[in-house]
């Protein structure tokens, strides 16, 4: 009888240090990340959500009275709109980015050859390169006073320049420019790593290249296709430096808005409102991804 | 065989008219950089002198030192939090590991609007960092320590973990045992993660514009503030050089990549 009870209470005793050993590395290796996102990931989170139900006084101060107008103005008013439109810019965007990724990847990976590695790295350099710079090339390039513009009067073709920027057109074409890097890169990992026998099988079974395309290929690289589209879309939902600089003040999007509210209007109460709905429509954008994709594919993007 | 010729030299077609759109604007920029025209936006013969007119151009060489000193201090904490973060993640099991998952996933996927204007009220109205130089580094190191930790993680999953256990066996302490078994052998994801976290630092506009406050331009915010006066020839030329290096550094990792795959 003592015996059995020595065991299990060492037994218990065993299972006390294991916790407390489990303990002991939690806080060694996870402490300074849960501080970041404790102190400055939900701190900040919580104190924008306070503020977006205050109002702002007549000098830009913040005055302490509960209200729901901030958010009323959101649901219900212009500023839902601008939310909607920037959806919708990001879907048109991530559909563009597929329709012109899609093709390049899979040039690369079936007729790439010895230039393959070139082909990547001429992609890849755009996708680490400084994001404003680049933005301030196509400007560069489509501006009023812009080369496109310059060419075709000195050609005596039009007379007068063409208006590219400020148009939903100039919008679109940027966030493209932008962010196809990020949709042709995962598309092409997913084709390169694609089993050539499966589709030697398909063509041996029959398939036209159309069908084999439809119903082989382009199945499989659905996780590419994901992997891009994650890359693409979350960001460009709540993108302010392209409406804000091929924009201007005729094409906004909820980036624009809340950095509007920010550091031009200064009126924090609102521009907070504005930023909780954004961070809001991007964590439903997430669940929504989770659940059809996987977490994996969400992980894997980054 | 003679359509499938046809369909490939289509597709060939296309995928250089997308290539051309990718860099047409940046090969535009670069020309110019070179360009005699003081617009920046036309071709009025050779010159260097605005590369000349670059390196004693003071506010840009102030701007650039800023910027080198937040990448460079972001990049070492990022990276060690990463690292540790990674292998703890790993290595332990326990309840809430999904949710911590999915909130250092926040900072990535938040807009950056959203963390910018977030940190900056925190900043301001909450704790009171002075903006500046800390409240930068605070912020850069919030969205770049969680990237650090998904690239780490991800090669610690197709990492070999057998060296370490023999060393644990052997009677070796978790910390030596990480010292001069795990950590050494990790060596490459965590240079791997430096790298891309790097330029995600020196690059980023948004976040660090809304927390630097009056006086603190880095790189990106003076390249910004420039924007307003159109094409200039100073920004081609610190746009040629960011391309320019941008490249450098990914032949580097290209080649350091190919030279551990064939000595490994």
């Amino acid at each position: 009888m003592q015996a059995s009870g020595d065991i299990s209470g060492s037994k218990s005793q065993a299972e006390k240090r294991a916790k407390r050993k489990l303990a002991l590395e939690l806080t060694t290796y996870l402490s300074p990340i849960i501080i970041i996102v404790v102190v400055f990931v939900f701190a900040p989170l919580a104190i924008i959500l306070f503020f977006s139900f205050l109002k702002s006084g007549p000098y830009g101060q913040i005055v302490y009275a509960f209200t729901f107008e901030n958010v009323g103005a959101i649901l219900g008013g212009g500023y839902g709109k601008v939310f909607l439109k920037s959806v919708y810019l990001a879907v048109q965007t991530n559909l563009l980015c597929i329709l012109f990724g899609y093709p390049i990847a899979y040039y690369i990976t079936r007729f790439g050859g010895k230039w393959k590695t070139l082909w990547i790295f001429l992609i890849i350099v755009p996708s680490w390169s400084s994001y404003l710079i680049r933005l301030y090339a196509l400007k560069t390039l489509v501006g009023t006073k812009g080369t496109i513009n310059t060419l075709l009067m000195n050609l005596g073709i039009i007379s007068e320049p063409i208006q590219i920027l400020y148009t939903q057109f100039a919008v679109i074409m940027a966030l493209v420019f932008a962010w196809l890097p990020f949709m042709i890169l995962p598309i092409y990992a997913a084709l390169d790593g694609l089993d050539r026998s499966v589709l030697e099988a398909a063509t041996d079974l029959g398939a036209t290249p159309f069908r084999r395309f439809f119903r082989v290929t382009l199945p499989l690289t659905r996780g590419g296709l994901l992997a891009g589209s994650i890359l693409v879309f979350i960001p460009t939902v709540g993108e302010w430096l392209v409406p804000h600089i091929f924009g201007g003040s005729k094409i906004m999007m909820a980036g624009s808005l809340v950095a509007h509210k920010f550091t031009a209007v200064g009126n924090i109460p609102q521009g907070s409102s504005l930023a909780i709905m954004l961070a809001a429509t991007l964590v439903l954008i997430l669940y929504l991804t989770i659940k059809w994709g996987g977490r994996e594919a969400l992980e894997k993007a980054l | 065989m003679k359509k499938k010729r046809i369909a490939s030299k289509i597709l060939g077609a296309l995928s250089v008219l997308t290539l051309t759109f990718l860099w047409a604007p940046v090969i535009l920029i670069i020309v110019y950089s070179f360009s005699n025209s003081k617009y920046g936006s036309s071709w009025e013969g050779f010159t260097f002198k605005w590369y000349l007119k670059l390196f004693t151009n003071e506010q840009v060489r102030d701007a650039l030192m800023r910027s080198l000193i937040i990448a460079g201090v972001t990049v070492v904490v990022s990276t060690l939090i990463g690292t540790i973060t990674a292998y703890g993640l790993y290595k332990l099991n326990f309840r809430g590991k999904q949710f911590l998952r999915t909130s250092i996933l926040l900072p990535i996927v938040f807009p950056s609007v959203v963390t910018g204007s977030a940190l900056l009220v925190f900043f301001t109205r909450l704790i009171h960092i002075p903006l500046g130089f800390p409240s930068i580094i605070i912020a850069h190191i919030v969205f770049c320590s969680p990237l650090a930790v998904f690239i780490i993680l991800g090669r610690m999953q197709r990492f070999d973990w057998s060296w370490e256990e023999a060393a644990l066996d052997l009677g070796a302490t978790p910390f030596r045992t990480f010292m001069r078994v795990t950590g050494p052998q990790l060596m490459p994801a965590i240079m791997a993660s430096a790298m891309l976290i790097f330029p995600w630092s020196f690059d980023d506009f948004v976040i660090t514009y809304f927390v630097a406050g009056v006086g603190s331009t880095t790189l990106p915010i003076y390249v910004f503030s420039q924007l307003r006066f159109g094409s200039t020839p100073v920004i081609n030329t610190i746009g040629t050089l960011f391309v320019a290096v941008t490249m450098l550094g990914i032949l580097l990792v290209y080649l350091v990549q190919k030279k551990t795959k064939t000595s490994g």
